[in-house]
C-alpha cells in the first residue's frame, strides 16, 4: 500500500501513463524553478528586460498545468485507478496547481524587479529579500526532490523550513515598515519590496503544501493542518509499518 | 588421454570382476562373489562422489587423493579448474576496485544512463556536483532530479557540444554537461564544474560591454566637432583632408563601437530570440532599394521573392543579418559585378541567399571568416571601411533563430552566403498558418 515504484502495473501502457504524467509534473517543477531562479537574478542584477520575460514566460507553465490536467483526468476516466494509484493522481492534480500558483508569484516577482530596476536602491540591494529568496528556491528544490523520490522525510524537512521562511517573512515586513516611517519618500519602494517579500512567503507556503502531498502519496496521511510534531510520529509510524511488512 | 583413461577403467572394471568370478567358482556361491566386487566398486565410486561433491561445495583440497586412476585424474581437473577461476576472480575484483577508485578520484561527474534516462550508476564526483544521493537515486530518472529545463530538453535529444547551465546543487555554480552514449542503449554523462571560466567568460563580455560603452560618449563629442569643422565655410584649405579624413576614422571608430556592443548583446541574450512578426518581403524590398539607389559608384542588386512567407523572431536582429550580408556582397564586389538576393521556401523552412560575382573568399579561408576581427586580407577590407564584426554578429543572430548560416565560394569568381531557418520560424501569409507560437 506504500507508493514506492511507480511500475507495478500488470498493464503495460498503464506504467507508461503513470510514468510520463510523473515525469511532466517534474519537468513543470523544473519550468517553475528556473523561471523563479530568473526573477531573483533579475532583482539582484537589475535586470528589467530580464524581469519582464519572467512574466512573459509564465504562459508555458499556464500550459502545462493545462495539458498535465487534462491527462490526469484521462486516467482516472479509463483506468479509474485505485489506492496508491489514485492517491498519486490526486496529489498530482493538487500539485500542480501549488507549482501554477508559484509561476504566477515569480510572475509578479518578475515585474516587480522589473520596477524596482529603474529606482534607487537600498545600500543592501535587498540583502534580506535575497536571503529570503535563497531559503525558498531551496524549498523548491527540496520539494521537487522529495517528489521524484518519493520521500515523505525529505518532504517533512522542507514542512519544518517553512516556518523559517515565515519568520524572515516578519522581519522583512517589520523593517520594511520602519523604513517607511522613517523617511517617506522610500514609501513607494518599500511596498513593492514588502510585495515582493510576500510572494516569496506565498512561495513557501506553496512549497510547503506539495509536500503534504508528497506525504499523503507515499504514505496515505492527510497532514494538513496539524502539528509537525504529530507529522512526524505519524511519519515515522507509518515508515516503520511499511518496513515491517516487507 | 580420456580413451585411454576409460579404456584403462573398464579393463579394471572387467579384471576386476573377472577376479570375483573366479574366486567364486573356487569357493563356491560365484554369485555373492560378484555381488560383493560390484558392491565394493559402487562404494569405491560414491566415496569419489562425495569427495568431488564437497570440493565442489568450497571445500578445500582434501588431499591426498588417490594418485592414479580416474577419480584422480578428474578430482585433479576440477581443482586446477577451481584455482584458476578463482585467481580470475580476484583479478576481476582488483581490476574493479582500480576502476572504481580511479572513477571516485575524477573531478568530474560521471552518471550512467539506461535507455530510459534511468540512472544506473554514479561517481562521489557526481554526488557532490548534481546533488544524488546513491542511496535512493539509483534507477531514478535523472531529468526528474536534475529538472533545469535546458538540460531536460537537451537529455531528449543529446547532440552538440552539451550544455552549460546551473548546478542544482551549489549555489552560483555552473556546470558543463554532456551526454555520450556508447553500448547498447547505455549513455554517460560527464559533468564538469566550469564556474571559473563561466565567470571569466562574463567578466570579459562585461568589460568589452562597458569599455565600448565608455568609449562612445567622448566620440560622440569628437565627431560632433569633426562635423561642424568639415561644414565650416571658413576652415583653411590645408585642414580640409586632414579634418575630413579624422571625421571618416571617428565614424568608423562609432560603428565598430556600434558592432561590438551588438555583437555582445547578442552573445548574452537568451538562446534564443524572440517570435515577433517580421515581414520579411517588405524589408528586403526597402533595403534593396535602398542599397541600389545608392549614390556610390556599386554593382547592381537585384531582388527576387519566391515566396512571401514571414519569419517569427526580432526585427532588429533580423534587419542586421540582412543587411551585413548584402553589405558585405556589395562592398566585395566591382561595380561592373552584380548581387542577387534571393528569399524562397522550401519543405525544410526558409532560406535568405545573397550571391555575388565579387572577389570570392579562398576556401580555407571561410570557416574562419565569421571570427571577430578576421579578416581575410585586412589591407583591402579595413580601406572599404568594414568593422570586421559583421559576419560575427550575422552568425550569432542567425543562430540566435535556430538557423543555418551556409558559406561557399570561390576566388575570384563571388561568394554565396545562405541562411537557413527553420519551418516553426516561418508564417505563411494566405491563412495557412503552420507557425507554432
Amino acid at each position: 500500500m506504500e507508493v514506492e515504484d511507480l511500475r507495478q502495473h500488470i498493464s503495460r501502457s498503464f506504467n507508461a501513463d503513470i510514468e510520463s504524467l510523473y515525469n511532466s509534473v517534474l519537468t513543470m517543477g523544473g519550468l517553475v524553478e528556473e523561471q523563479l531562479d530568473r526573477a531573483i537574478e533579475a532583482l539582484t542584477t537589475r535586470d528589467s528586460a530580464l524581469g519582464l520575460q519572467v512574466a512573459q514566460d509564465d504562459f508555458k507553465i499556464n500550459r502545462m498545468e493545462v495539458s498535465i490536467d487534462e491527462a490526469c483526468s484521462r486516467i482516472l476516466a479509463t483506468r479509474a485507478p485505485a489506492a496508491g494509484d489514485l492517491r498519486l493522481i490526486v496529489a498530482i492534480i493538487k500539485t500542480i496547481t501549488d507549482l501554477e500558483r508559484i509561476g504566477d508569484e515569480a510572475e509578479k516577482i518578475g515585474r516587480l524587479a522589473a520596477r524596482l530596476a529603474g529606482v534607487e536602491r537600498p545600500t543592501t540591494n535587498y540583502r534580506e529579500l535575497r536571503n529570503l529568496a535563497g531559503h525558498v528556491k531551496q524549498m523548491i528544490r527540496g520539494t521537487l526532490d522529495a517528489f521524484a523520490r518519493l520521500d515523505a522525510k525529505g518532504a517533512l524537512e522542507i514542512v519544518k523550513a517553512d516556518e523559517i521562511v515565515d519568520e524572515e517573512y516578519e522581519s522583512i515586513h517589520r523593517q520594511a515598515i520602519t523604513f517607511m516611517m522613517e523617511d517617506p519618500r522610500t514609501i513607494s519602494r518599500g511596498m513593492d519590496s514588502m510585495w515582493l517579500a510576500r510572494s516569496l512567503e506565498r512561495i513557501g507556503d506553496h512549497a510547503k503544501n506539495i509536500s503534504e502531498y508528497v506525504v499523503y502519496m507515499v504514505h496515505g496521511k492527510d497532514i494538513r493542518y496539524t502539528s509537525v510534531e504529530a507529522i512526524e510520529a505519524e511519519v515515522t509510524l507509518a515508515g516503520e509499518v511499511a518496513e515491517a511488512n516487507t | 588421454m580420456l580413451r585411454r583413461r576409460w579404456a584403462k577403467q573398464v579393463v579394471f572394471l572387467a579384471a576386476w570382476l573377472a577376479a570375483a568370478a573366479l574366486l567364486g567358482l573356487l569357493f563356491g556361491a560365484p554369485a555373492w562373489w560378484l555381488t560383493a566386487a560390484l558392491l565394493l566398486y559402487v562404494a569405491h565410486t560414491l566415496r569419489y562422489i562425495f569427495l568431488l561433491d564437497r570440493m565442489l561445495d568450497g571445500g578445500k583440497r582434501h588431499a591426498p587423493f588417490a594418485t592414479r586412476g580416474l577419480w584422480a585424474e578428474i578430482l585433479a581437473r576440477v581443482d586446477t579448474i577451481k584455482t584458476k577461476s578463482r585467481n580470475r576472480k580476484k583479478k576481476f575484483h582488483r581490476v574493479l576496485r582500480e576502476i572504481r577508485e580511479s572513477t571516485g578520484a575524477l573531478s568530474d561527474g560521471g552518471v550512467i544512463l539506461n535507455g530510459d534516462n534511468e540512472i544506473v550508476w554514479f561517481n562521489p564526483a557526481a554526488t557532490l556536483l548534481l546533488g544524488l544521493d546513491p542511496r535512493t537515486d539509483i534507477g531514478r530518472r535523472l531529468d526528474n532530479l536534475i529538472r533545469h529545463p535546458e538540460f531536460v530538453s537537451y537529455l531528449a535529444e543529446p547532440g552538440g557540444e552539451g550544455i552549460t547551465f546551473p548546478s542544482p546543487k551549489m549555489e552560483s555554480a555552473w556546470l558543463a554537461l554532456q551526454i555520450i552514449p556508447y553500448g547498447r542503449d547505455q549513455r554517460i554523462a560527464i559533468v564538469r564544474n566550469v564556474t571559473r571560466e563561466v565567470n571569466l567568460e562574463r567578466t570579459r563580455r562585461d568589460f568589452v560591454a562597458n569599455a565600448s560603452h565608455e568609449l562612445r560618449s567622448p566620440l560622440t563629442v569628437l565627431s560632433g566637432y569633426l562635423d561642424t569643422f568639415a561644414d565650416d565655410e571658413d576652415l583653411p584649405n590645408r585642414w580640409k583632408v586632414p579634418i575630413a579624413e579624422m571625421l571618416r576614422q571617428s565614424n568608423r571608430m562609432t560603428q565598430i563601437l556600434r558592432d561590438l556592443m551588438e555583437l555582445m548583446r547578442l552573445e548574452s541574450a537568451e538562446s534564443d530570440a524572440s517570435r515577433d512578426f517580421v515581414d520579411v518581403c517588405t524589408m528586403l524590398g526597402l533595403m534593396v532599394r535602398d542599397f541600389d539607389s545608392a549614390p556610390a559608384e556599386h554593382p547592381a542588386v537585384s531582388l527576387q521573392l519566391e515566396t512571401d512567407a514571414a519569419l517569427l523572431g526580432n526585427e532588429t536582429e533580423l534587419h542586421s543579418i540582412f543587411f551585413n550580408l548584402i553589405h558585405n556582397a556589395v562592398r566585395f564586389t566591382p561595380a561592373t559585378g552584380s548581387v542577387a538576393v534571393v528569399w524562397r521556401t522550401d519543405d525544410q523552412g526558409a532560406a535568405f541567399e545573397v550571391t555575388d560575382t565579387g572577389i570570392g573568399i579562398p576556401e580555407e579561408e571561410i570557416p574562419r571568416i565569421t571570427e571577430r576581427f578576421y579578416r581575410v586580407d585586412p589591407g583591402r577590407s579595413r580601406a572599404m571601411g568594414g568593422t570586421g564584426l559583421g559576419l560575427a554578429i550575422v552568425k550569432h543572430a542567425v543562430q540566435r533563430h535556430n538557423g543555418v548560416l551556409e558559406i561557399a565560394s570561390v576566388e575570384g569568381e563571388g561568394s554565396s552566403f545562405r541562411c537557413r531557418f527553420a519551418p516553426e520560424r516561418l508564417l505563411y501569409r494566405g491563412g495557412q498558418a503552420e507557425a507554432a507560437v
